[in-house]
């Protein structure tokens, strides 16, 4: 490249040559006095000129007729200097106003943030780098208005729920639409394994230049009918002309768990459980209470001491991470090129839990001439993500007996993972070996059977590259091609051991799956813009574009090892099966346009259309649209006249209006009755397996947005505030037929509709602004109101199930999204111990376990010992018939606090994060107080021991899983989930260039920073940003056995040559 | 120059305009599965569609496992090794809700669902595919969709109603569908009595036995597919439940004309005792003994699938025998001095762990994945099932009903000569010889529900008497949720 350059510069100076010239010399500044390197200089009128070196020096040899110099820098005000007799010109550049030249990417194109009237916002690629993270939107929580972020579990690499202004699908995904330089991106979790698979890790965020995210129907209706959640521009980093620019970029992270549950030790545990074993007659009627019963007894080790086993010790660690990254950039006046590569080894906070990265990118953009512009992406990544079995964490894992964040809870301490031979202490039964308790079972699997054995590996191999051509005849057009691939391959392959767990009782299994999602979309705009009478700007788009995804999939799973020592799917083994089978395949072909006019810069309109075209409805196509009006008040005479000026130097009103649609995760063949193939005692069978729609439709979303952004002090406080509205009807639900109809599944209905609203806030200001010290602040509010406004006719509820065992989520209409559905709870009986339910009426009702009918004792009781009935007759309490509406589990109000401060060469930024306004059913906490062999939550120490204590606790009666709220949902479970976390604090020292000019460096930066440092909350679990079913929709708020997320301290280094 | 512009323009403009675009694509057609419109288009697809019966029939749910773990499991023969609810912890404890999901609502919808297929077929047969392929076979299939259906309501009937003893079948039964569901519409149906359901069972069995042809071309056919006698077995099951002796002895007789052993059937398939009892559960699971069950493979889909197979219910999780969920209870038959120690199928299909002695039932034996054929009706019940009703109809200790339970009792025991002092011991010993006989196979809830005679206690759970609440179980929460017709038990 520099060859060219030279070439290039000697091409200049030959053809100037014959004139008369000189040669000008000076030094470029910013306004701190810092030399600014790469600025350019440029004669005026001419393409001739040169860049400024490290130091900012320049030399550039000028024609006698030259009359000044333009010097322009990114980011920085162009200065022009009028060429007197001095051979030496000095500049002074200062920092553009941020966003005066900021543009933001409104899809097909871009525009000055300033003339949008749609709501879109905007996060800087700065705020993601360098964050101990795998995917950029983890690092997005409380960095943008509208925006939640929760990530929901501690294993790497889990995608976060990411919600735009609520949740606005109830089937289908409310994941937004992620556009990655102008091509949609696949979004979700990939791998079929217990490690998680997020698609978007492929995008190194170091790489990312801006995030837009555009919210309303005016910024995102030229997405149509896949715009309904939102869309979210990714731009990643391109060259800028000027000498290349090396960057280097290093972190070293450290994280480990918090907030893990305290249980029982052994000795406690062993006590604790005899007691609760006395209680319980029915078990103990051969040994009264009081006479020395011991079902559960400690055990020693091999030196004689006795075993209490912290089980969460052998699972959990604190993971070291490291990250590298290179990137070159550079280019001359019509080539430009950005090249980046990256390696990043993290380790989770549980053993073996891990994600490896190495990934490629290189963008470049040539003008070949004056009408003719050619470029490109090459995109390459390789994520390798590991573990060893289930973390209980991820979507659906939660009740599974492998899950480690639950077996830590549940397994006996005063049983070891060995035993006292060295061997693994397991049972004949595929749990944890009992060792001295005289039961057959007091754990689940022994995890570091698993973890010592098994694998559950996901490796993706994401290609994302697209070449470009753009020809623009006239100033005024330009027409562009853009033709995209994004080629995902997963190839997922485990190995359970025949020993333990979840291979046992399979004697081994081991599988290997490619799943290959491949997507090409080819996109063709033209692009008008002209301005006429000099105040009237129109600018236009009208394009095409077809969508093509197919997923096709594949693989083995193989059962029963024929030896012990194969660990690989290829070894020997008796059963081959097929495993992880896709077949789909889909098309979107669309036209859309938009029409963008402004009067003055003061009156803007915008308008954008697309009809889209789907293979998965019958009646393929729908025309989607949204409009939006913006009046910049402050360009008015009447505001200078009103002296507003001085206070407002921008105040802008919006408003916008539009249909979008949503489709995300819609099956390819919906729409189709099928009957599909099986086997019945090796024959072929064919049988009814789907039960289609052939009217099923899009969702639809009727956005409404209004708002003001105005500017204050000269851009020293920037306000926004948003009121929006979004009103989705036609949501495709799956309406469950009753089970006696027999159908195989329940049947897409376009049926139901649902509103979000809510407020948008946010404030920017730099309240200190001074030569050494700097204070610039974000805060941002999103309020949010859900509500279910209808059903399928008939369907009065949707009940969710976490992992298909236990439902605590009801769906119904008058109720936002996946309300907790619990049995009101009443406290602990002083006289008896007993659990006191509320019944549907309010009234108390005792439970005990195992009753003694002798005693007169009941199940179900009156406070007063009576048995408790209903109509006279004896009843129960059930969540069917007494479980109340309890809490919404959305949050009414969330966002984030964003500082920097800057002192000299320090700065210190401190991200809050915060939700408020929801609960979260803590079910874990049930599982902590179950009276089963399970081990317990230390606060059942303070449990009902006799008549008159006052406590949270009820009796211990061993084999109780009622009185926990397991058995029966209970809102003893349920906790307000309100938190502030310092999210993110980092501290960074610029190097002085003093310093970093002895070696060649122009820039060097060392930081440190902390992330999930402090959670301010009541919530009794590790951390209320959770969710144990991962992005579901009606699900939400639900904390049961997972792995919660862990604590971040970094170091790192970035320079730049 | 301006010219040249214009052509530009307008090319890139056409360009973008009429981007060759594929419009086929638009309309993808399924590659992995038929169409509902061509599903009865040929023999081959009807053909399968016939194997899809047996296929829903025999998911882990129903009776490729569930069906019969909960027949046994309720009773008082079996312990829980495990509290897991996945596996039946509340079954066994009697105490399921109308929310649990493993047994009290997958039993139900997988009942229907085989129901559902059934009724599809017949409709379909109607419409289109009796032209096909010819009257004759068509009537075959029909006979078998006939049979599969009414084998699902028994099982419906025996879980989710009141015993047809119970009022005489006046009690609240199942909403019997008989028509095929595909679209949304039809989720409200009140329950039929009892009594309307087992007319409706006995009706289609009655069709299934006129209509099946006798036998098929190969004993693995004639043990997983539906034949005349298979139908007859069937009725002499489903008339113990109604307690119409009369007709179980009418329908045994076709099976077991002899007076004295051997017995065995002398139309149809020639259903006999294997001489070793050990025989019907080893490969290849085709005597004539198995008159229908349900076959398994290794092919992953083709087995009862995870945690729903008999053996790893009733002998082991795992590589190891003697892992199960489910032990036997030591005060239960195991425990009955009856049960001789010699007998085979003490000593052939009882296994015992030798690290903590406990024992379990050994006929299903072949680890994961499981593929042991799992029994739907064999003929030694039906030899007791006509013992039985003979010796209910008949005063006295009835000489072939002796005949019948020596000749089960015999086969596996050859020492022991039962030799009953009159009819009510006659009765008992017949009772104890299915218990004995058909351990593990999902029987014995079946017959405590048709007497109406109480749960008996066992391990910590206490005894359940036909009027108390869980003698049979809740109606599953969906249904109830769903169907506004519905009334819970």
């Amino acid at each position: 490249m520099r060859k060219q350059l030279l070439l290039l510069s000697g091409f200049v100076l030959c053809s100037i040559i014959a004139l008369a010239q000189r040669t000008i010399t000076g030094k470029i500044t910013d306004d701190k006095g810092s030399p600014v390197a790469n600025a350019s200089v440029v004669i005026k009128g001419t393409n001739t000129g040169t860049s400024s070196k490290v130091d900012g020096s320049y030399s550039l040899t000028v024609p006698a007729n030259a009359k000044a110099l333009v010097f322009s820098s990114v980011n920085m005000n162009t200065v022009e200097r009028p060429l007197g007799t001095s051979d030496v010109v000095d500049a002074s550049l200062t920092i553009n106003a941020v966003e005066i030249q900021e543009v933001v990417v409104t899809g097909y194109g871009t525009q000055r943030k300033k003339e949008v009237s749609g709501n879109i916002a905007t996060v800087k690629g700065a705020k993601l780098a360098n964050n101990p993270v795998q995917s950029f939107e983890q690092a997005l929580a409380g960095r943008a208005t509208g925006v939640q972020i929760t990530v929901p579990n501690g294993v790497l690499n889990t995608p976060p729920v990411f919600r735009i202004r609520g949740t606005n699908s109830i089937s289908l995904s409310s994941y937004p639409l992620i556009v990655v330089d102008g091509v949609p991106s696949p979004t979700g979790d990939f791998s079929s394994t217990s490690a998680a698979g997020n698609a978007l890790a492929s995008i190194n965020p170091n790489d990312i230049e801006s995030i837009d995210i555009a919210k309303d129907a005016a910024a995102t209706a030229i997405y149509g009918s896949r715009a309904a959640n939102g869309v979210v521009f990714i731009t990643t980093k391109k060259g800028k002309p000027g000498k290349a620019k090396v960057s280097f970029n290093t972190t070293a992270s450290w994280t480990s768990p918090y907030g893990i549950p305290e249980v029982l030790n052994a000795q406690q545990y062993t006590d604790y459980k005899n007691a609760a074993a006395a209680n319980n007659q029915n078990v103990n009627s051969t040994n009264p209470a009081g006479s020395g019963y011991t079902k559960f007894a400690l055990a020693n080790d091999a030196n004689g001491n006795p075993i209490d086993t912290k089980w969460a010790d052998y699972v959990y660690r604190t993971g070291f991470s490291q990250d590298y990254n290179m990137n070159v950039s550079g280019g001359n006046d019509n080539t430009t090129y950005y090249f980046s590569a990256g390696f990043s080894d993290q380790q989770g906070i549980l053993k073996k839990n891990d994600f490896i990265r190495k990934n490629i990118l290189f963008n470049v953009d040539s003008r070949v001439n004056n009408f003719l512009t050619v470029g490109g992406k090459i995109s390459y990544s390789n994520e390798l993500n590991q573990a060893a079995s289930s973390s209980g964490s991820l979507s659906g894992e939660a009740f599974g007996t492998a899950g480690f964040g639950r077996t830590v809870m549940v397994n006996a301490p005063n049983v070891s993972p060995y035993n006292n031979d060295g061997t693994y202490n397991i049972s004949p039964n595929n749990v944890v070996g009992p060792m001295n308790n005289s039961l057959a079972q007091v754990g689940f699997y022994n995890p570091v059977v698993l973890l010592d054995n098994n694998r559950q590996n996901a490796e993706t191999n994401h290609m994302q590259s697209f070449v470009y051509a753009q020809i623009k005849p006239v100033k005024w057009f330009a027409f562009k091609s853009i033709y995209a691939i994004d080629y995902l391959f997963v190839d997922n392959e485990t190995f359970l051991t025949p020993l333990h767990g979840d291979g046992f009782a399979s004697t081994g299994s081991a599988s290997s799956t490619l799943g290959k999602y491949k997507r090409w979309t080819w996109t063709n705009t033209g692009q008008f813009d002209y301005t006429f009478a000099s105040r009237h700007t129109v600018n236009a788009l009208i394009g095409t574009e077809q969508d093509r995804r197919t997923s096709v999939g594949f693989g083995l799973n193989r059962q029963t090892l024929s030896d012990p020592a194969f660990t690989v799917l290829q070894a020997g083994w008796v059963t081959p099966n097929t495993s992880g089978l896709v077949y789909g395949e889909n098309y979107l072909l669309s036209e859309f346009g938009r029409f963008n006019y402004d009067f003055d810069k003061k009156y803007y309109l915008t308008g954008n259309i697309r009809k889209d075209e789907y293979s998965a409805f019958a009646s393929k196509a729908s025309t989607f649209w949204g409009a939006g009006a913006g009046w910049e008040i402050a360009k008015e005479n009447f505001w200078d006249k009103l002296g507003l000026n001085d206070i407002f130097n921008s105040f802008r009103i919006r408003g916008s209006y539009g249909k979008v649609g949503n489709t995300a995760g819609i099956g390819d063949y919906v729409i189709y009755s099928s009957y599909g193939s099986g086997l019945y005692g090796g024959n072929s069978t064919l049988a009814f397996n789907f039960a289609g729609n052939p009217n099923l439709q899009w969702e639809t979303s009727t956005k409404i947005d209004v708002g003001v952004n105005f500017s204050m002090f000269k851009d020293k406080l920037q306000i926004e505030a948003t009121r929006y509205y979004n009103d989705i009807k036609d949501l495709i639900l799956n309406v469950p037929q009753s089970p006696s109809a027999g159908v195989p599944n329940a049947i897409p209905t376009n049926v139901g509709s649902m509103y979000n609203k809510g407020w948008e806030f946010g404030i920017t200001g730099n309240p200190l602004r001074g030569k050494n010290f700097s204070w610039t602040s974000t805060l941002n509010i999103t309020t949010n109101t859900n509500e279910v406004t209808a059903l399928a006719p008939g369907l009065t509820e949707i009940l969710s199930a976490t992992s298909g065992l236990e439902t605590v989520s009801r769906t119904a209409v008058g109720y936002s999204l996946g309300y907790l559905w619990l049995v009101k709870n009443g406290g602990v009986d002083p006289a008896t111990g007993s659990r006191i339910l509320l019944n549907k009426a309010g009234a108390p009702v005792l439970y005990r376990f195992a009753p003694n009918a002798a005693l007169g004792q009941f199940q179900w009781s009156n406070p007063d010992g009576t048995q408790y009935k209903e109509n006279g007759v004896a009843a129960t309490v059930t969540q069917a018939k007494d479980g109340v509406m309890y809490g919404n589990t959305s949050p009414k109000v969330f966002g984030g606090w964003d500082n920097t401060f800057r002192y000299k060469n320090f700065d210190l930024n401190v991200l809050l994060t915060y939700q408020f306004g929801f609960y979260v059913y803590y079910g874990s906490n049930a599982g902590l107080h179950d009276q089963r062999f399970w081990n317990n939550a230390k606060d059942v120490l303070t449990a009902w021991k006799k008549p008159g204590d006052v406590t949270t606790v009820p009796r211990p009666v061993y084999l109780d899983n009622v009185s926990n709220g397991s058995g029966l949902p209970m809102s003893y479970n349920a906790f307000k989930g309100d938190f502030v976390k310092v999210k993110n604090v980092t501290l960074s020292y610029n190097l002085p260039t003093k310093f970093t000019s002895k070696g060649k460096i122009s820039s060097a930066r060392i930081f440190v920073s902390g992330q999930n440092l402090a959670i301010i909350t009541d919530y009794p679990g590790p951390d209320p940003e959770v969710s144990s079913n991962g992005n579901g929709n009606t699900n939400q708020g639900i904390d049961r056995n997972t792995i919660a997320n862990g604590r971040t301290i970094l170091v790192g280094l970035n320079l730049s040559f | 120059m301006k010219k040249q512009i214009k052509y530009i323009v307008s090319f890139c403009l056409g360009l973008v305009m009429v981007t060759s675009c594929k419009r086929e694509l638009l309309s993808p057609i399924p590659q992995t599965s038929i169409t509902d419109a061509t599903a009865f288009d040929t023999p081959a697809r009807i053909a399968n569609q016939v194997n899809s019966l047996y296929a829903a029939f025999k998911t882990g749910n129903f009776y490729g496992g569930r069906a019969q773990v909960a027949g046994d499991i309720r009773a008082e023969d079996f312990l829980n090794e495990t509290t897991n609810l996945v596996t039946g912890a509340d079954v066994w404890q009697l105490n399921a809700t109308g929310t649990s999901q493993n047994f009290v609502k997958n039993l139900w919808a997988a009942a229907y669902s085989t129901i559902n297929l059934c009724n599809l077929f017949i409709d379909g047969m109607a419409a289109k595919g009796t032209s096909v392929v010819g009257a004759t076979l068509s009537n075959n299939y029909l006979g078998e969709a006939s049979l599969v259906r009414a084998a699902s309501y028994l099982k419906l009937l025996e879980h989710y109603a009141r015993p047809f003893a119970d009022g005489n079948g006046s009690k609240p039964g199942v909403p019997l569908r008989l028509t095929g569901i595909k679209a949304s519409g039809s989720s409200d149906l009140a329950r039929s009595t009892v009594a309307e359901v087992y007319t409706q069972i006995i009706k289609d069995l009655d069709f299934a036995e006129a209509n099946l042809p006798l036998t098929y071309s190969t004993p693995a056919l004639n043990t997983t597919r539906a034949h005349k006698n298979t139908a007859i077995a069937l009725k002499t099951r489903v008339y113990m439940a109604m307690q119409d002796y009369t007709k179980v002895i009418t329908e045994g007789n076709k099976l077991a004309p002899q007076a004295t052993a051997p017995f065995s059937a002398t139309t149809g398939v020639a259903h006999a005792l294997q001489a070793n009892i050990a025989t019907v559960f080893a490969s290849p699971y085709t005597t004539t003994e198995s008159i229908l069950s349900m076959p398994m493979t290794s092919t992953a889909g083709d087995n009862p699938g995870t945690q729903n197979q008999l053996g790893y219910y009733f002998v082991q999780n795992g590589s190891s025998l003697g892992s199960a969920e489910f032990s036997l209870n030591p005060s239960g038959i195991l425990g009955n001095a009856s049960w001789t120690a010699t007998d085979a199928r003490k000593t052939a299909l009882v296994f015992t762990n030798a690290t903590n002695s406990k024992k379990f039932v050994a006929k299903y034996k072949t680890g994961s994945p499981y593929t042991d054929y799992a029994p739907v009706i064999r003929y030694s019940e039906v030899l007791l099932n006509l013992a039985e009703a003979l010796a209910r109809t008949n005063a006295g200790v009835n000489a072939k009903a002796l005949a019948l339970l020596n000749a089960v009792r015999q086969r596996s025991d050859a020492a022991t000569i039962l030799a009953p002092a009159d009819q009510a011991a006659l009765i008992n010993a017949i009772l104890l010889e299915r218990r004995i006989e058909l351990l593990g196979e999902g029987l014995r809830n079946f017959d405590l529900m048709r007497l109406l005679q109480t749960i008996p206690a066992k391990g910590t759970i206490t005894a359940k008497a036909p009027t108390e609440q869980g003698y049979i179980w809740p109606i599953s929460a969906d249904e109830l949720s769903l169907n506004k017709l519905m009334t819970d038990n």
